[in-house]
């Protein structure tokens, strides 16, 4: 049962990824990644990890995809890419992904981690959050900080102090 | 009477579909029950416990209630039953289909209006029906230019997440269909589906008006997501769970709502940018932008799509119910069953029935539904009303609505519920329990 969800989660995974490289519309392109995305959080149910894969639908396909579909949906395509079709640069990335895969691959069979236990029980989101207080916390300081600052200034940046409008609201 | 069909009778029109009964049966006992019994004739039927298990037998055996009411008890606890039926979506789309009918009486009311009247003679009663039955047989009109595959896909998509989205809700103790450890997170992430479906289904209609209104449908949605999820986080930092069954359970004593109402009012304005209700429909603003990213939905497609808005209505009120106002818990009214029927069954006359299977449903249950059912109405009707009060508001005060003023009382509603679990007045180990 789980070997065949995991073999269909694949296809649908690595197919979607495949199309949203490939496809010619950008939309049908996002919404292929935002398939993908999805089948990595199937992935994350499979390993008994469900608030991992929550997170993943909500953060990447709940609003990283809506970011994308945004960019694509406001700016003509014209502008920002043209075509250039160039084979050699296909096989290059083609070559350069097999290169990578074969790498990690060899990395992973050599790590030692040939077998896993399917049988460990579910990791409880409350274990999550008491190592994060105890163990991980400068960890969570450290990405807390980050994340107020980088919202601090995408609030300066937003900001704008020349738009001087009566109708605004406040 | 009708102005548009001038002729209709009621009573002709009764008199016809008893004519059309009496067509079926006579050319069912003339044409059907001789090929029935031709077909007997060459099919081998089985033996059980020792007789011939013939067509009138088994007919004899499903009218007996001893036999049929533990197969029915028996189907009530599979997971088929509660996908289809019970907390699922037969009982979610029933209370939706009310709304919508309680909805145009309700605000009708509220404007000094009469609302739906003539259909079905007492007040309107049947205009749901018309209006079911009217979108049914109507055209789906795909437009020439538009992006068929997904212009196609955003309605049932839109059902499928809003049914999602009442899959999570807990009804009753034990009664849910989905219970995940992670409940909330996945209405968050079952949440973040919809401006999705808005914004591609605008974008596939390539029609001006659909495509304002979903972009507006999409601002409004990611603004308003965010003080949504930090609203309910006060929920869970007091009550230590994100599990919905165990939220209500933790509200045995008292609502949530009596500690965080700051909370509850935020996720109460949050519900009605979701919804894109009164006063923030920009989306659908009909005055302005034709019906919004709806605007090219024709027959039964605008019909799932109105499916889903009220399925997702119920969904929200049921979670504002099961979040801030203590779920299924009540005081128990419901009566219980009595103990004679089972015991010794019900005596007509001289016969005596036994039902075996009886009660159906354990007394938990039904109060637990009766009380969440109460406490859903009344914050459904609680949503329902602004729209017959105000007008609709621009979308930069929206905007400015979702990102200032609700982000700045939800980080206060988070600072309210760590006070009181630091304070040790409530959560694991608090003063009161």
């Amino acid at each position: 049962m789980v070997d065949s969800v995991f073999l269909a989660l694949s296809v649908i995974t690595i197919g979607a990824a495949i199309v949203a490289l490939e496809v010619r519309s950008l939309i049908y392109g996002s919404i292929a990644l935002m398939i993908a995305l999805s089948g990595v959080a199937g992935f994350f149910l499979l390993l008994d990890a469900p608030f991992v894969a929550m997170f993943q639908l909500s953060v990447y396909v709940g609003s990283i995809a809506v970011l994308i579909l945004f960019t694509v949906m406001l700016v003509r395509r014209e502008l920002i890419f043209n075509k250039v079709e160039d084979k050699r640069r296909r096989y290059a990335g083609i070559g350069l992904m097999l290169a990578l895969m074969l790498g990690i691959g060899t990395i992973i069979i050599g790590s030692g981690l040939k077998s896993m236990d399917t049988n460990s029980p579910m990791i409880d989101y409350k274990k999550i959050g008491e190592d994060f207080l105890t163990y991980y916390s400068p960890a969570l300081i450290v990405m807390a900080l980050i994340l107020a600052s980088s919202i601090t200034g995408a609030m300066t940046l937003a900001r704008r102090e020349d738009v001087i409008d009566d109708q605004r609201a406040d | 009477m009708s102005t548009i069909a001038p002729q209709f009778r009621l009573s002709r029109f009764i008199a016809s579909l008893f004519d059309l009964i009496f067509w079926v049966l006579l050319i069912f006992s003339l044409v059907g029950l001789p090929i029935v019994f031709i077909i007997l004739f060459y099919i081998k039927l089985p033996i059980i416990n020792g007789q011939l298990m013939t067509p009138y037998l088994s007919m004899t055996w499903m009218a007996d209630p001893s036999r049929t009411l533990p197969i029915v008890k028996n189907f009530i606890h599979t997971t088929i039953f509660r996908v289809m039926v019970f907390p699922g979506f037969g009982f979610a789309a029933l209370l939706a289909a009310a709304t919508i009918f309680v909805e145009r009486k309700f605000l009708a009311k509220i404007q000094l209006r009469v609302g739906p009247l003539y259909c079905g003679k007492i007040e309107g009663i049947l205009q749901l029906m018309g209006d079911g039955f009217k979108l049914m047989s109507k055209e789906i009109i795909i437009p020439a230019k538009a992006d068929k595959p997904i212009f196609w896909m955003g309605p049932l998509l839109f059902v499928g997440a809003a049914g999602a989205f009442v899959s999570l809700i807990p009804v009753a103790p034990g009664w849910v269909v989905a219970n995940p450890n992670v409940g909330l997170l996945a209405v968050f992430a079952v949440i973040g589906f919809f401006p999705i479906i808005a914004v591609l289904t605008a974008w596939a209609a390539n029609s001006k008006w659909t495509f304002i209104g979903g972009l507006r449908a999409l601002h409004q949605m990611v603004a308003f997501e965010i003080p949504l999820i930090l609203s309910l986080l006060g929920v869970v930092i007091l009550s230590g769970s994100l599990n919905l069954s165990q939220i209500v359970e933790s509200q045995q004593h008292f609502w949530w709502i009596t500690f965080v109402p700051i909370g509850a009012i935020v996720f109460f304005i949050t519900i009605f940018a979701e919804l894109e209700r009164i006063p923030f429909d920009l989306p659908e603003a009909e005055s302005e932008i034709v019906a919004g990213w709806l605007t090219e939905f024709s027959g039964m497609m605008y019909g799932l799509i109105q499916l889903g808005t009220y399925l997702k209505l119920y969904a929200f009120a049921g979670l504002f119910v099961v979040l801030f106002l203590g779920g299924w818990n009540g005081p128990m009214v419901w009566p219980p069953f009595p103990q004679d029927i089972i015991t010794n069954g019900i005596t007509i006359g001289p016969v005596t029935a036994k039902f075996p299977g009886l009660p159906l449903f354990d007394q938990q249950m039904l109060n637990g539904t009766l009380w969440f059912v109460i406490k859903t109405v009344g914050v459904i009707l609680l949503i329902l009303l602004p729209r017959g009060v105000f007008p609709r508001v621009r979308m930069d005060i929206a905007l400015h609505t979702g990102w200032y003023k609700l982000i700045g009382l939800a980080f206060i509603n988070i600072f309210i519920a760590l006070g009181l679990l630091y304070a040790g007045v409530l959560g694991p180990g608090g003063l009161l329990q």
